[in-house]
């Protein structure tokens, strides 16, 4: 059994009457490439956002490596290697690509604050840009700016920014969403490198079917916030309850 | 190629400047002391404006609490120059903090409405704290000491001395600024102008970089008024007027928003049409307004921006 | 005690002033969603022109109070259609700015117009005496004023929760696509908001004329600055929080100049420090939806 990363106790989150976490108990082993399903509204975001810290939860706790992290603000979990990807591509429009990588970067090895160097001469700056850059397929088009690439490149370089932080667990948020072929193959081949390199371990939210079973190891299957579907890929597909109120529906269509 | 053309664009600039204090009359002397003045404002305002994206509209009471700093420091204290522009900048500088700490929670609007209540609130106090402020009077009669640096000391109390003396300051602040553009840190600000969920999701903390950011902006605003005080060698609380806050807005503005030198081209721009407005009509404040309103109805790029347009169209053609 | 008492009613009164400001610029922002820093401007157009009403043209007092705002109600129509209108999409930095500039030149077109200097205001027949209130006179026109604030807080309400104007008004104010979908022309529901805002504001401008007794081009700069700390405190786009926000900031103002004359109007800032350390999004955010 892997190691522990990330452990939830008893979370709950409701917005109003609508409840979106109820009671949730569940842990992340770490180098266990794991899915989170559900049909929508089931809180599959919502998770994600209270676990990375953009929601705060009604109660409960967030232990990561051990510690709690509950109450910690955003910034200070990403340093401390939790990290995530959005939904839709959220990325530094009037920057250039190098820009977008080397902020997280410059985060991650606390050079932010310095205020007199320049940047572009900074050589561990620029080689730990350059790499992540490369490993996204990006490299070439390093100075031209975040907003004047397409749709699946932006989502690519999203992804790069967050790889950039150099977290040990990253959350993905639907990654191949609005990908063309090409670059879905990219994003999946990195994923499974860096969680086989034991660098990064990786949760997803994802709708795509053939992306979830093909590559997670362990698929959570939420609904209505809870969860109610835990194992591997073939025990989930196995599951009655989780066909009849989450697979029947893919079945039927 | 790019950077050789800024170096060479400086120097040129520098000669003019140098030229100007050597070979010009009293008055041209006056007006470039402004513009260099109202320069140092600017380009510290759009750190926090065009950098970081937060619209702040009582940045003029970061430049009174550097005047009155200055005086204050130079009446009861000491008139070493460095030592009473030190001191109106640091004032300034804390300030900043404290403002900053309570505006920065918020963004957008109600970072502008707070920045403005703030700044009337140090515009209340320099109006009412008369024993100290000297009321609606403010302080005048301010004298520029000798910069005395152990073996020999510089004069300053001439304008044409003074000029290098602001002149120099100028030259560092825009150096300084520059720098600070290309660093880490620069680059941070504009990631939070641009994106600041994203900025926190990299692992910074985006409202300590803007407080960062406020300070610096406040700071470069308190070293403006300090050489304002001794180029006037008076301040009264309207230094700290909200219509006075509109200024480095303006400038900026009209320079344009997203490039480095858009505030000190917009503070020439802003000395000289000032200059000829008010040879024809008290209503200065009238036409400031109409230029602004022009300006966002319809030249949001400013002359920088406009003129890079120009250029790259001119340069696109074969 | 006496002048406890005295103090409470001199807050109050002057406590609805700014909530007739309040009102309209957090109702404008509500479903605007913009800041219109020219709120202030209203007021004084407002009282400036209902003085020209009574003294040139010689109408009574209550006609200048119709008057003068509906003259404010065109202003802010053509400032709206013609300005706002061009830079929803934009920053909204600009957005701000753009009714900033209105400031500078509405300010600088009353000191051409009127002068610069202030103007001495007549009394109001009828209402110009005093009444015994806790052994001491009170003027009988800041009781009135105590009675308009709160109606016109009612009125407001009724507007807003029971006609169907109020409704669509609210509809837009929580989903402006929405709106439009369902065949609200949003333009023009956001012109009539604007011209209820700056009515509003005018109104309390006019109203103010035989209160403040001079008139000055600072009048307006004053009550928005006091009219934002109230929308901090109460929480932009609540009504009932700018109510509430008006009243405690007048009364604490009043409280202020008696008994700590030296902190004066600096109490009101110490005041939004606190709230915003305490409770950052105001008092009463999320109470009206």
């Amino acid at each position: 059994m892997n190691p522990t990363l990330l452990e939830v106790r008893d979370l709950n989150k409701a917005f109003g009457t609508v409840v979106t976490a109820r009671n949730l108990n569940f842990s992340l082993q770490s180098g266990v490439i794991t899915s989170i399903i559900g049909p929508n509204g089931a809180g599959k975001s919502t998770l994600i956002n209270i676990l990375t810290g953009l929601i705060a939860p009604d109660s409960g706790e967030i232990l990561f490596h051990g510690r709690d992290i509950t109450r910690e603000p955003i910034a200070r979990r990403v340093r401390w290697g939790l990290c995530r990807s959005f939904q839709v591509a959220n990325v530094f429009g009037h920057l250039s690509l190098f820009e977008n990588i080397a902020i997280p970067v410059l985060a991650v090895t606390r050079k932010a604050t310095s205020f007199l160097r320049s940047t572009v001469r900074d050589k561990d700056v620029r080689r730990e840009v350059e790499s992540v850059l490369n490993r996204i397929g990006l490299l070439k088009q390093s100075h031209v700016r975040a907003g004047a690439l397409s749709h699946g490149d932006q989502r690519l370089l999203e992804v790069g920014i967050a790889l950039a932080a150099k977290p040990s667990m990253l959350f993905l948020d639907e990654p191949t969403a609005g990908m063309n072929p090409v670059e879905r193959t990219r994003i999946l081949q990195n994923i499974r490198e860096l969680s086989d390199g034991g660098e990064v371990t990786f949760a997803i939210v994802e709708h795509d079917m053939d992306v979830v079973f093909s590559l997670s190891e362990r698929v959570i299957v939420l609904h209505r916030g809870q969860i109610i579907g835990d194992g591997t890929p073939e025990q989930v597909k196995a599951s009655p309850q989780v066909r009849e109120v989450y697979l029947g529906e893919e079945v039927a269509e | 190629m790019n950077r050789y053309r800024t170096y060479i664009a400086a120097v040129l600039v520098l000669c003019v400047l140098v030229g100007i204090g050597l070979f010009s009359s009293r008055f041209v002397l006056y007006l470039t002391m402004r513009v260099m003045i109202l320069s140092i404002f600017a380009m510290g305002y759009n750190i926090l404006f065009g950098r970081t994206g937060l619209l702040s509209f009582g940045h003029a009471a970061f430049y009174a609490v550097g005047a009155y700093g200055t005086a204050l420091c130079s009446m009861h204290l000491h008139t070493h120059p460095l030592l009473v522009i030190l001191a109106g900048a640091a004032a300034a500088a804390l300030f900043a903090v404290i403002i900053g700490f309570f505006c920065v929670r918020h963004t957008e609007i109600y970072f502008a409405m707070l920045t403005l209540a703030f700044g009337m609130l140090v515009f209340s106090l320099m109006w009412n704290w008369r024993t100290v402020t000297g009321g609606d009077d403010g302080l005048s009669g301010i004298v520029r000491g000798s910069i005395s640096l152990g073996f020999f000391a510089i004069p300053i109390m001439k304008d044409s001395q003074y000029y290098f003396f602001v002149l120099f300051c100028f030259a560092v602040s825009v150096l300084l600024i520059h720098r600070i553009y290309q660093s880490p840190f620069g680059l941070i600000l504009a990631g939070i102008r641009e994106n600041h969920i994203r900025t926190e999701f990299a692992g910074l903390g985006v409202k300590r970089y803007r407080l960062a950011a406020f300070v610096v902006s406040g700071t470069f605003a308190g070293l403006a008024g300090s050489l304002g005080l001794l180029l006037e060698s008076n301040v009264t609380p309207f230094a700290a007027h909200w219509s006075h806050s509109a200024e480095p807005v303006l400038v900026s503005l009209m320079g344009g928003l997203e490039t480095f030198s858009g505030p000190i081209v917009g503070s020439v721009l802003f000395v000289v049409l000032r200059e000829l407005i008010e040879r024809f009509t008290h209503n200065w404040m009238l036409w400031f307004g109409l230029i602004l309103l022009a300006i966002i109805m319809g030249f949001r790029g400013g002359v920088v921006g406009a003129t890079s347009v120009l250029l790259k169209r001119f340069s696109e053609r074969p | 005690m006496e002048s406890f008492v005295h103090v409470c009613l001199a807050g109050i009164s002057a406590g609805m002033f700014i909530w007739l400001v309040a009102s309209g610029l957090t109702l404008i922002f509500g479903v605007l969603r913009v800041l219109n820093f020219a709120h202030g401007s209203f007021y004084m157009l407002g009282a400036y022109l209902c003085y020209t009403c009574l003294r040139f043209l010689g109408i009574d007092f209550w006609l200048g109070v119709i008057v003068g705002p509906l003259a404010v109600c065109v202003v802010g129509y053509v400032m709206e259609r013609f300005l706002l209108r061009r830079v929803y999409d934009l920053e909204l930095p600009y957005q701000l700015l753009l009714t900033f500039s209105m400031v500078l030149i509405f300010d600088e077109l009353v000191k051409i117009i009127w002068g610069a200097g202030s103007i001495g205001s007549p009394s109001v027949p009828g209402l110009s005496g005093s009444l015994m209130i806790a052994g001491r006179n009170f003027p009988v026109y800041n009781l009135f004023i105590m009675i308009v604030g709160p109606l016109v807080a009612v009125g407001l309400w009724a507007f807003l929760e029971r006609s169907w104007w109020g409704k669509i008004i609210r509809a837009a104010a929580s989903d402006r696509e929405m709106a439009a979908a369902i065949g609200v022309k949003v333009p023009s529901l956001y012109t009539a908001v604007f011209v209820i805002g700056a009515w509003l504001s005018a109104v309390g401008g006019a109203l103010a004329v035989p209160y403040v007794g001079l008139l000055t081009t600072g009048m307006g700069e004053a009550i928005i600055i006091n009219a934002f700390v109230v929308v901090v405190i109460g929480g932009l786009g609540s009504l009932k929080g700018a109510f509430l926000g008006a009243l405690f900031i007048g009364l604490l103002s009043s409280f202020g100049t008696r008994y700590i004359p030296t902190l004066d109007m600096s109490l009101t800032f110490i005041l939004m420090g606190v709230v915003l350390l305490w409770r950052p999004q105001g008092f009463f955010a999320g109470v009206d939806r």
